[in-house]
């Protein structure tokens, strides 16, 4: 969103986003998310997987949620990891079975519903539809931004099962792109945690609350399914770049440079002409969404 | 050597909680312009800005609004308490307080269940409030 208002306000021509990190070979990751929630380590509260776990327990209270919801979303983007030879599970398929044999981290959440840590990066050039028509690649075009960050400490929000800042993000990029969600054709969405995919599709309408068990029955988000979702497999299965998982993946099937995961006849899905992309911070306290298409 | 666990981190602001710990009692700001009760202390009420607040003391009652049962350590100190819980506990006056499930088996805990503070002895004089399923 800031890149567009620099561009718009014609302070530069191109902006690039990029993301590099020795997530896994180093230990900055972790102490990054030992900051976190500092204040409660003294409760030996933790990072990340404590406070999305503490989200995910309130939403199981909430409405029906659960390990059956986050197995779905956790076999199903494997199974795009493992047509991405860029993916670190690409040569680990994953079973209900194995999902089940996960062992637990912090409850409810198993290893399985955990992010990856990465060492790599990724990066995406933004610049005007004028500049990028001479460009060598055909451009993707950014039809609808949304954001909003309800910000609060995660300790007393209200909104840890939802709705989060997705609710509203996601209408305002559909009300700006001028399109229905039934357009949208395949999902990249900030997956921290499986719950976090679960969260956030449910906030942006794709099924009512404690809907999602069975909107994901029958592969609905793997490869042939109706709505593709991380179709690189995502933080979960690909590889841990912020933000720039899920951008650069929705940029690159619609540019159509997917290899054997490209979503068309291959993967017996619909060849993409929008895709919708989210992205979120802290412990759900922030989120953008943007919805791409060809240029 | 068992390893230290982490200790509060007690600045100007959170120094009259944790000094009321120290005599075993759970003390919450309030407004005193807007009576709103909050948690964790902050220099202005995030309902009316007004930074006029007083100490009110808690009666540590509660019930659980959230938890998550911790399988790892992700600090060596909390190796030997594994599993244990980390729970949100909403008092029954009003503020939710991060803090630890304890006398619970973990496939016991539930949102909602009735809970009271239990003081937990910390090092240097300092005492943790921590929660139990109520009456127990």
């Amino acid at each position: 969103m800031h890149a567009v208002g620099v561009l718009e306000a014609g302070l530069c021509n191109y902006v690039l986003l990029s993301y590099g990190h020795c997530g896994r070979s180093g230990d900055s990751m972790m102490r990054m998310l030992a900051g976190l929630n500092a204040e409660d380590a003294v409760f030996g509260h933790f990072g990340a997987t404590g406070g999305y776990a503490l989200a995910a327990r309130r939403a199981m209270h909430e409405f029906r949620t659960g390990p059956e919801t986050w197995k779905r979303i956790a076999v199903g983007q494997r199974k795009w990891a493992n047509l991405n030879p860029r993916a670190m599970m690409c040569h680990r398929p994953m079973t209900d079975e194995d999902y089940d044999r996960s062992p637990w981290v912090v409850e409810p959440f198993r290893l399985a519903d955990n992010c990856l840590l990465t060492d790599g990066g990724r990066a995406c050039i933004i610049t005007t539809r004028e500049r990028a028509r001479d460009l060598r690649h055909p451009p993707v075009v950014i039809m609808g931004l949304g954001m909003c960050n309800p910000a609060a400490d995660p300790a007393p929000a209200s909104h840890l099962a939802g709705p989060t800042g997705a609710r509203r993000a996601g209408e305002m990029a559909l009300r700006m792109a001028g399109i229905a969600r039934d357009d949208i054709d395949a999902c990249e969405i900030y997956d921290c945690f499986t719950y976090t995919v679960e969260i956030t599709l449910q906030d942006y309408g794709f099924f009512g609350p404690g809907e999602g068990l069975d909107w994901l029955q029958g592969g609905t988000i793997e490869p042939g399914g109706s709505l593709p979702v991380n179709t690189s497999g995502g933080l979960l299965s690909e590889a841990y770049f912020m933000g720039l998982t899920p951008l650069t993946e929705g940029v690159m099937q619609l540019m159509g440079r997917c290899g054997e995961r490209q979503l068309g006849p291959k993967t017996g899905n619909k060849t993409p002409e929008i895709i919708m992309c989210s992205d979120n911070g802290g412990i759900l306290q922030t989120h953008s969404c943007y919805i791409l298409t060809k240029g | 050597m068992t390893k230290r666990k982490p200790p509060p981190k007690i600045n100007a602001d959170t120094k009259a909680f944790w000094d009321g710990c120290r005599e075993r009692e759970l003390r919450f700001q309030k407004c005193e312009d807007c009576g709103h009760l909050r948690h964790p202390p902050a220099f202005l009420c995030p309902h009316c800005l007004s930074s006029r607040t007083v100490m009110v003391k808690a009666s540590g009652r509660g019930r659980v609004y959230s938890y998550a049962v911790y399988h790892v350590a992700f600090d060596p100190a909390f190796q030997e308490d594994l599993p244990y819980i980390v729970a949100l506990v909403d008092l029954e006056e009003g503020p939710r307080i991060v803090s630890n499930l304890v006398g619970c088996d973990p496939g016991a805990a539930a949102c909602g269940m009735a809970v009271e503070v239990a003081w937990d002895d910390g090092e240097e004089g300092l005492c943790l409030p921590k929660f139990r399923p109520a009456g127990a």
